[in-house]
């Protein structure tokens, strides 16, 4: 699923280990969401948006966009 | 909604890093009892040698993901999600080799044991499994 977290994660100044710790997942697992090649479940959306201060919808875009 | 991590609050035993080490040694120790009580310590011995290599691994592993989502530390969602999936293939594969066992058997003229019970506990597990999980879900 096509996501902000990247962009919110570098303009933040974190690194990967670090937004993993925050959130309590592997650095691997910030990266495959970041990727693509992981959809993460609805509380980890919800978390990671709320963790940007953000909507989920702005930060996740389910419809490609 | 079960969240899918304890973001803020105690991680539950399975995450534990000395769950999976602790378990290594506990099937060793089985191990070692049943080659005993066989009446082959020596293998028994090997064997649990080998289970508390693997737990010693899982202890001082830290430094690679897999081993620290085999061994807990490292099980987040996306690792259950891998979990569930390489579970499903082990399955699969085990019931598959389980019937072509059990055909091959009665082709060769025998009774189709023990894989015929096998693959009826595996086929009753899975009709189980679907019907309480339709249910729950």
């Amino acid at each position: 699923m096509k996501n902000e977290i990247k962009s919110l994660r570098v303009e933040r100044g974190f690194s990967q280990q670090e937004l993993g710790r925050a959130l309590d997942v592997s650095r691997q697992t910030i990266n495959s969401i970041e990727t693509e090649r992981y959809t993460p479940s609805l509380p980890l959306a919800i978390a990671l948006a709320r963790y940007f201060g953000k909507q989920v919808e702005e930060v996740f875009h389910a419809d490609g966009n | 909604m079960q969240m899918a991590t304890d973001r803020g609050g105690k991680r539950p035993w399975w995450r534990s890093r000395w769950w999976m080490p602790l378990f290594s040694v506990f099937l060793g120790t089985a191990v070692l009892v049943a080659f005993w009580v066989g009446g082959s310590p020596r293998e028994g011995l090997y064997g649990f040698a080998v289970m508390g290599g693997l737990g010693l691994v899982f202890l001082f592993g830290s430094r690679s993901e897999t081993i620290r989502g085999l061994g807990g530390p490292g099980r987040d969602e996306r690792w259950a999600h891998i979990d569930i999936l390489a579970t499903a293939v082990s399955g699969l594969v085990l019931i598959t080799l389980i019937i072509a066992l059990w055909l091959n058997d009665i082709a060769h003229g025998g009774d189709g044991n023990p894989y015929g019970g096998l693959a009826a506990v595996a086929g009753v597990a899975y009709l189980v499994s679907v019907l309480w999980l339709r249910f729950r879900a």
